[in-house]
């Protein structure tokens, strides 16, 4: 080593060198520098990702708020005393949180006499029933029958505790004056009937009148239910939907950019004309011409898939279908583009030249690469799907009756709109805030997998 | 090598004791942690560290572009005595471009896209000159390209930057940054992104450029054989602090600082006759958010001592001319010294 | 693909702007063509005929589909069809306004020009507005009026139409009075504000999202650190630098906002009572009257593909990495 042969300490800094001992000289030993440097952990670019999404206050905000409304679709109508379908006569019109006649003439009842069981709000009340006709019902597990000889109008069954557990069957009409100990009650038979008789509407009981928190609208359907109900139609079409954009796009994308040169070039010009239609066009022709041939294939076809997807109606399936014709476009791109890169990458070349196998190339390498993207652009294409069909059902070319959606049910306020404004607000509310999180946590997710240091 | 005459004694640019971190998420990242240096007239100062030791940050602080969130949290900056770091946003404004200049690494993508060569010279002089008029200041633009040696400086100006090639481009920002004939450019790895043959002819025109306008430059690279061609003096920086200062002789043929020779002995050098393996240093850069206590360089130094561990050595001038070194080995050497005497 | 560096920098594979120009053209008939013949099958796809109610016989069903030349196989209808279309005639309504010519329906019943008058104000509302507000956002990035801003924009892309229709109708009609309920045939100028609000918003909100992101972008590229090196004024920086490199984005944009402006048209007519085509499609639709459905589908297509046309060959004229000439250094 050199010496220097000046040796002057800088004037504004000088150390206390007698504060040092020969000690201190020493040569450090190798473990003394390393617990000098701390390692960092490295972190997974997932857990990375997971924590930058967990601090990201307004993505938290959105993604608890879906939440709330996915359990309000869901599992709300557990709560709900009410169906989508079912109509209630003298409901109709009714103001958010407001009751019925009936129900105000129950819930009056309540105060008088406790214990008080009602079932004219239940799905299948006794209502317009036709004189000289037998009826069936089904209380608890053992069925009644009564016979209708004069038109009695609608009927209540109450069930009071208190007197040995009773059975009353009175008139409505009864009912709405408020006397109840003076309501003449109709006759019916105790004796159970065989349970096989047709006709026999089953009843349940309830304990308390719930009010009609979204009110109803003009056929005396309550809103709250059906708003759950659409939303459960929204969120799920939504979902689906984004899958088979998903699985298809990028199906077509990998194989696209996998196979590259002539194959790619023909396959990507397909995409590129689809691309250039404007969809809602086609769209509304789909919607418009899938409705019949599909109607007639599910009524004549006995398998069960028939069965099952009859039940979700033509309307979603046709919704399904033209998912699947156009928007699966974008995703394919987006796939095809993440392929092509991945595949000029030196891990890919490596791959290669060590022998593997192309499947697993795709498998190991560039599938995973792929993920983070694909993650966003589903995240993504869901508020997507939920808005394009609730444009459909709002023009009345999208789910059938008796299935609602978000989108119909704001089609059907339109009418009464100036009447009665709540009615469009609440299933317009609950949808704007669906598509809103949706959206906002398909941002919070793109910026935690792709982040751009910026502040 | 360089020329050493008309040295004011009032150094154009002083820096003392600047220290500058960015507030990030993960915490506080201390960049540069206290260097000091000067840069007189006509001078060539090189700057030289790997990736991560603050040299970039340093001169961005000096002509005012820090963005947050980095700040500059100590030190002073003085240009002619007048403290930069002072300067309310106008006068920094009028400070850039006119007395101070800088050039970035890639000229790909540091010219607009849209508009013309001749249209971003021009603006570069008019924003601080307002009486010149267009055509003079056209003229002088195209006196300035010729000055770069790009050839047919009338069409050029009437291009867009995508027509440029890579070398090309650089000799425009040249141009666009001596265009107000500032005190002192500037260069931040300005050759680091251009081929070797471009290279070596960018830093030809530059040593040329100096020679004629006589301007100070400060030059940031981390690559010891630019410094040998271009510098006057060498500053070497590692993890935000200077370890070694000197003239560009002193540093090649007398380093003192273990960080310093560890760099002249990895790279590769010609004159080799026998066949020698490249000795790399060895370790990893360090952790700027929790930078080790005592010298920054201790872990990956082979000769380092306890006390290194956990004090920062103080600066010490280890030769004439203004060679200075950080280094504990200088104290136990001059310690030995005056047990002996 | 192979396309290096320095191709892309010349333009297309070195072509020159005409031929660029006339490959879209090309490429937007054919398109026009695809679309025609798309919805020529998918009305034909359909079982049954529009002339099946409830009352007609078999006979009389064969004889109205001869006398509309609907009994012919299918391409040799569509190809009458694409004949007659090159001059002028696109058939006749078959059941909502029988034996009136469809293109005097579209045209001269003033359905297509109040349907226009809507979009154009729609499309100037929202990029006069929309971009305008980005730059404001961008410039105060990190303050009040940027959080405000991006709220408010975020909100606007999530609300779909119908809701936001409504909630105007509502608030602005009927509460508020301010607006007419039914706008009708927007005969004066206050009807008019509701609807291109209504139509307006969606693109406005995106517009000004897509100026935020894009002028932030730039604002962050090595040219404007150049500018500001140079001691450029901040506001020359941004009007000048910044902003014509945002502008790319917001350009490409405006072909998918034309759909979204035609496609938002109907939900806004049939909400404002605005007799346009929109609304006269969607009861097209409903009734299968398959003259006016391709006639209607024809002209709205055609205004989109146009659109797209015009926006791609203004986008390769904005930036001239994509030149029209072929400098090279």
């Amino acid at each position: 080593m050199k010496t220097f042969h000046l040796f002057q300490l800088n004037p504004d800094r000088i150390p206390d060198l007698d504060a040092f001992t020969e000690e201190d000289f020493a040569p450090a030993g190798s473990e003394e520098k390393e617990a000098i440097v701390e390692k960092r952990k490295s972190v997974s670019y997932w857990k990375d990702a997971a924590r930058r999404f967990r601090a990201n206050k307004v993505s938290m905000a959105a993604l608890f708020l879906f939440l709330l409304i996915f359990l309000f679709s869901y599992f709300g109508p557990l709560f709900v005393p009410y169906n989508y379908a079912d109509q209630y006569r003298k409901s109709g019109k009714l103001g958010p949180r407001e009751f019925s006649a009936t129900e105000e003439t129950i819930r009056k009842a309540e105060e008088i006499s406790d214990c008080f069981f009602a079932t004219a709000l239940m799905p299948g009340s006794l209502n317009n029933l036709s004189r000289d006709t037998t009826y069936y019902f089904k209380v608890r597990g053992v069925t009644y029958s009564f016979y209708n000889e004069k038109a009695q109008g609608d009927l209540v069954l109450l069930f009071r505790e208190n007197d040995e557990q009773k059975l009353t069957l009175i008139r409505e009409k009864d009912l709405d004056k408020g006397e109840l100990d003076k309501a003449a009650p109709v006759a019916f038979s105790t004796e159970p009937v065989d349970a096989g008789a047709a006709n026999t509407v089953e009843l349940t009981m309830i304990k308390r009148v719930f009010p009609h928190v979204f009110g109803t609208d003009s056929a005396g359907r309550d809103l709250m239910a059906r708003t759950m109900y659409g939303g459960r139609v929204s969120i799920a079409v939504g979902i689906i939907a984004a899958l088979i954009v998903l699985v298809i796009g990028s199906l077509y994308g990998s194989v696209s950019g996998l196979a590259g040169g002539r194959v790619d070039f023909f396959m990507m010009r397909l995409v590129d004309i689809i691309y250039s239609v404007p969809d809602v066009l086609i769209v509304l022709l789909l919607q418009v011409v899938l409705k019949s041939p599909l109607q007639s294939w599910l009524d004549a076809s006995p398998s069960n898939f028939a069965r099952l997807m009859s039940n979700l109606g033509v309307g979603i399936i046709s919704i399904f279908i033209t998912f699947a014709a156009l928007y699966w476009v974008g995703m394919s791109r987006i796939v095809r583009g993440q392929v092509l890169q991945l595949k000029q990458q030196e891990f890919v070349t490596a791959a290669n030249a060590l022998g593997v196998p192309q499947g697993r190339i795709v498998k190991r390498h560039l599938l995973p690469n792929c993920v983070g993207q694909l993650v966003i652009a589903t995240c993504l294409q869901i508020p997507s799907a939920i808005f394009l069909e609730s444009f459909l059902s709002f023009l009345g070319l999208g789910v059938s009756i008796p299935m609602t959606s978000l989108g119909s049910l704001c089609s059907d306020a339109l009418d009464t709109i100036t009447l009665y404004p709540y009615r469009l607000l609440y299933p317009g509310l609950i949808l704007t805030l669906l598509v809103l999180s949706l959206n906002l946590v398909g941002d919070g997710i793109r910026d935690a997998l792709d982040p751009r240091l910026k502040k | 090598m360089k020329e050493n005459e008309n040295r004011a004694d009032v150094p154009l640019l002083e820096v003392k004791d600047l220290e500058v971190s960015f507030y990030t998420p993960a915490g506080e990242v201390k960049a540069v942690g206290g260097i000091s240096y000067e840069l007189r007239e006509h001078e060539v100062m090189g700057i030289v560290g790997e990736s991560g030791s603050g040299k970039s940050v340093e001169a961005y602080s000096i002509i005012g572009l820090l963005q947050s969130p980095g700040k500059v949290i100590g030190g002073s900056i003085r240009f002619e005595g007048e403290d930069v770091l002072a300067f309310d946003p106008e006068q920094m404004r009028q400070f850039r471009g006119s007395k101070i200049s800088m050039i970035f690494q890639n000229p790909m993508t540091c010219l607009n896209p849209v508009y013309t060569i001749g249209n971003q010279l021009v603006e570069a002089l008019t924003c601080h000159n307002k009486d010149i008029s267009q055509k003079e200041a056209e003229a002088r633009a195209i006196e300035m390209l010729e000055l770069v040696g790009v050839n047919n400086p009338e069409r050029r100006m009437k291009q867009y930057p995508h027509e440029f090639s890579g070398g090309m481009r650089q000799r425009a920002m040249i141009a666009m940054a001596l265009i107000c004939s500032p005190k002192i450019l500037i260069a931040d790895e300005p050759t680091t992104a251009l081929d070797v043959t471009i290279q070596a002819q960018i830093l030809e025109l530059m040593k040329d450029i100096q020679k004629k306008t006589g301007m100070a430059i400060i030059f940031i690279t981390h690559n010891l054989g630019v410094v040998a061609e271009i510098c006057d003096r060498v500053s070497v920086m590692y993890a935000g602090h200077i370890v070694e200062q000197g003239s560009v002789n002193d540093i090649f043929y007398q380093p003192a600082h273990p960080y310093t020779k560890g760099l002249l002995r990895s790279m590769p050098r010609v004159d080799e006759l026998e066949h020698e393996r490249l000795i790399p240093i060895g370790g990893t850069p360090v952790d700027l958010l929790d930078p080790p206590p005592g010298c920054v360089f201790a872990p990956r130094c082979e000769n380092c001592m306890k006390i290194c561990l956990h004090s920062a050595p103080p600066e010490l001038t280890v030769g004439e001319d203004g060679h200075v070194s950080a280094c504990w080995l200088h104290v136990k050497e001059m310690k030995g010294g005056r047990a002996d005497a | 693909m192979k396309t290096g560096g320095r191709a892309a920098a010349t333009g297309i594979g070195g072509q020159t702007m005409a031929g660029y120009i006339i490959k879209r053209i090309a490429v937007a008939i054919l398109t026009l063509l695809l679309i025609m013949c798309i919805t020529f099958l998918l009305m034909n796809a359909v079982p049954g005929s529009p002339f099946l109610t409830e009352k007609s016989t078999p006979e009389m069903i064969a004889r109205a589909n001869a006398k509309y030349g609907l009994d012919k196989p299918l391409y040799v209808q569509l190809f009458n069809y694409i004949k007659n279309y090159l001059r002028g005639d696109m058939g006749t309504s078959l059941k909502m306004q029988e034996g009136t010519a469809v293109t005097k329906i579209i045209f001269q019943e003033g359905k297509f020009k109040l349907s226009f008058k809507l979009g154009i104000w729609a499309v100037v509302a929202a990029v006069l507005i929309g971009v305008p507000l980005g730059c404001l956002a961008a410039y105060n990035r990190g303050r009040w009026l940027d959080s405000v801003l991006r709220v408010v924009t975020t909100l606007g892309v999530a609300v779909p139409s119908f809701v936001l229709c409504a909630a105007l109708l509502i608030f602005l009609g009927v509460k508020l009075k301010w607006v007419p309920v039914i706008s009708g045939s927007l005969a004066d100028w206050k009807s008019y504000i509701a609807p291109v609000i209504g139509l307006s918003f969606y693109p406005m909100c995106y517009v000004a999202k897509l100026t935020r992101t894009s002028m932030l972008d730039a604002i962050n590229q090595d040219y404007i650190r150049t500018a500001r090196a140079k001691g450029l004024k901040t506001g020359r920086i941004i009007f000048k630098h910044a902003l014509r490199n945002s502008m790319i984005p917001v350009i490409t944009y405006l072909g998918p906002m034309t759909a979204g402006i035609v496609t938002g048209g109907f939900v806004v007519e049939q909400t404002f009572q605005i007799p346009g085509l929109g609304k006269y499609f969607i009861s097209s639709i409903l009734n299968r009257d398959y003259p006016i459905i391709m006639g209607t589908t024809v002209v709205l297509a055609t205004l989109v593909i146009l659109m797209n046309l015009v926006v791609d060959i203004a986008y390769k004229l904005v930036d001239p990495r994509i030149s029209l000439t072929k400098g090279e250094s």
